[in-house]
């Protein structure tokens, strides 16, 4: 157990920078999930902190160590690879063996941590087996065998559940929740799926382009974007975006576009009157587009076309054309009769406003 | 219903589509026997002649005379039982110590970048890309000022160093085509570099290190321009013994085929046991 700290890390390929001045501190115990699109500079942060990969700039500290130069198998890490990774040549039992072997602890000592880690994860039965004789998901399960037999400072997870199919990620996803309960670990987790950093996560840490943008409690990412780029991908569906144009009518602000004029919130006027420009981008979570009931419009009614639906069962997604963009409304009642072409009456939550300046992304509070 | 499926055959728009299906897998046949007489004659020419008497080999196809007198008459020359041993040592030597260099280095091409991989690699590309010819009257100089001309070092180092140039490139694709993450994994658990790539990555390119003992075994027993002239009378291998059946006085077309048929054996047996190995090794 201990805190991982990265202290303006850098990585460069030639003169290619794959990773920007990163920097986080993760305390002991935590889970972080970095998420990101592919080539984010996710994978080779903790492939920097595993020591596969060299770093360019910045101190890596695990505890009170600096680990920059350390062998990986210094580093008192354990890590689960995308394709699990596992000794094909190896009995599952030697696979979790391995890493104690390697440190030439006791065989005693080996077969109960072994058997520890076998009932953790309900693969007793299979500790004879190859590896090609196991699913995707005995495998997955082995991989983090592995690791936990070492009982090690930190977990490394690199988009441990992304080979496996979708009905298996998600039932993996809460048996690592579950796990999360019994083995209290300071983990770091790699992945592009959202939903994976949205329910395993303590903090998110969302990153672009070798940058982070945004780090924080999920609820908080998703709640309070700090740019529209972090806004865009935390979500699904994804937040609506629409080109508006701040002005004032009759003495109440307004984000105008074409053929829509939408009143600003009293609480958020002060802020986005500050703000140096009138150019923004209004972003709105699809939750957040209500359908017809023009009592509860409060100055945010708009007329919209039906374009397309998608019928989910629990729910509908509709999509409308407004102001020249396809917006998605979501959460509407599935028996709702909607056609191609259809004219609606449609309004937002006021609380669910979102602005961004349209030049820089930033969203202005 | 039929005329449907007829159409969607015609559809897709087949070279043979205007035959008739039974006129289509004449064809078919009639490729399949071309390929195989291609290939298979000259073995079968080879082996009846191996049988015949030596006034009989040019009239293979007639006459019902037949011998194993050949196989005797070859084994009882000392030359010939000599140069069987010598092929086998020299082809088992030659693989034993080549694949401990080819393993590493193919090992490392696929692995690592920087300029020593990057010299290597352009040092064995280079040997691969001259002519196989003209290597041959420079080594035969090297031996010759060495004093090694004759003797199983003047054969061995050169069939070593093809090995290694040619089959490198086997063993990289090999390692190629297996996920580095199994060796990072090891390294995670405790493992040096080397220590990855001895504990994880060798023993899972067992077989196609088996492909490859193989491969380079039967390149050095089938081997001819090397060993005609870099040997003489005390290391004379099989490929240069047989064709000592050419004489001044006529060919001995019957014990040549004979011992053309023993030296044929080793493919033979590998083909028949160890043809998983060399497929799996051939498919990397």
């Amino acid at each position: 157990m201990a805190r991982v700290g990265l202290e303006k890390i850098n990585k460069l390929y030639g003169a290619v920078p794959a990773v920007i001045d990163v920097d986080l501190l993760i305390e002991d115990n935590e889970f972080v999930v970095l998420v990101g699109p592919s080539g984010c500079g996710k994978s080779t942060t903790l492939r920097m902190v595993a020591g596969l990969e060299e770093v360019s700039a910045g101190i890596i500290r695990i505890g009170d160590r600096m680990v920059n130069h350390l062998a990986p198998k210094d580093r008192d890490i354990a890590m689960v690879f995308q394709n699990y990774a596992l000794y094909l040549h190896m009995t599952v039992y030697d696979n979790l063996a391995f890493g104690l072997r390697n440190r030439r602890v006791a065989e005693a000592t080996i077969r109960r941590e072994v058997m520890r880690a076998a009932e953790i994860l309900d693969i007793g039965g299979l500790l004879d087996r190859k590896p090609r004789q196991l699913s995707g998901g005995q495998q997955q399960r082995v991989a983090l065998g592995r690791c936990i037999v070492r009982h090690p400072q930190v977990f490394l997870f690199d988009e441990p559940l992304s080979n496996l199919d979708a009905k298996l990620r998600a039932q993996m996803r809460i048996e690592l929740k579950r796990l999360r309960e019994r083995v209290t670990t300071t983990s770091i987790y790699v992945t592009h799926d959202q939903v994976e950093a949205m329910t395993l996560g303590d903090r998110v840490v969302v990153m672009r382009d070798g940058r982070i943008q945004q780090v924080g409690s999920p609820l908080e990412i998703y709640s309070r974007p700090r740019n529209r780029f972090v806004a865009g991908f935390i979500g699904a569906p994804a937040m609506n975006f629409l080109d508006v144009t701040l002005a004032r009518i009759d003495g109440q602000l307004m984000a105008t576009a074409e053929d829509l004029a939408i009143r600003v919130p009293n609480e958020q006027t002060a802020t986005l009157e500050r703000h140096r420009t009138e150019a923004m981008t209004l972003g709105v979570r699809p939750e957040h587009m209500v359908l017809g009931d023009p009592r509860a419009e409060n100055g945010t009614g708009f007329d919209a076309t039906v374009v397309v639906t998608e019928q989910l069962g629990a729910e509908l997604l509709v999509g409308v054309r407004v102001a020249g963009a396809i917006v998605v409304a979501s959460r509407v009642d599935p028996w709702t009769k909607l056609q191609a072409n259809q004219r609606l009456r449609m309004s937002l939550d006021p609380r669910g406003l979102h602005f961004f300046d349209r030049e820089s992304g930033a969203a202005i509070r | 219903m039929m005329a449907q499926a007829t159409t969607t055959v015609r559809g897709q728009a087949l070279a043979t589509a205007w035959l008739a299906p039974a006129a289509r897998a004449a064809l078919m046949l009639l490729a399949v026997v071309a390929i195989l007489l291609l290939f298979l004659a000259p073995v079968v020419i080879l082996v009846i002649t191996s049988l015949r008497p030596g006034w009989a080999v040019y009239y293979i196809y007639r006459g019902t005379a037949f011998t194993l007198q050949n196989y005797l008459d070859v084994f009882a020359k000392p030359a010939v039982v000599r140069a069987f041993i010598n092929s086998f040592v020299l082809a088992t030597l030659a693989t034993i110590i080549s694949l401990g260099i080819t393993v590493t280095s193919g090992y490392m091409l696929s692995r690592f970048s920087g300029p020593i991989p990057r010299a290597w690699f352009g040092t064995i590309y280079l040997f691969r890309t001259v002519p196989y010819i003209s290597w041959v009257l420079p080594l035969y100089l090297v031996d010759y000022y060495f004093g090694i001309y004759d003797t199983y070092a003047g054969i061995l180092l050169p069939h070593i160093a093809v090995h290694i140039c040619f089959f490198s490139w086997i063993m990289k694709g090999f390692f190629d085509s297996i996920d580095p993450s199994m060796e990072h994994a090891a390294m995670i658990d405790g493992c040096t570099r080397w220590g990855a790539f001895v504990r994880v990555a060798l023993p899972s390119a067992i077989p196609a290190i088996a492909a490859l003992a193989i491969l380079s075994w039967l390149y050095t027993w089938n081997e001819f321009l090397f060993a005609l002239i870099l040997t003489g009378h005390d290391t004379a291998l099989i490929t240069v013994t047989m064709a000592q059946f050419v004489t001044e006085l006529g060919t001995q077309w019957n014990l040549m085929s004979a011992m053309a048929v023993l030296a044929m054996g080793p493919a033979v047996l590998v083909t028949v046991f160890a043809q998983k190995y060399i497929i799996q090794g051939l498919r990397i």
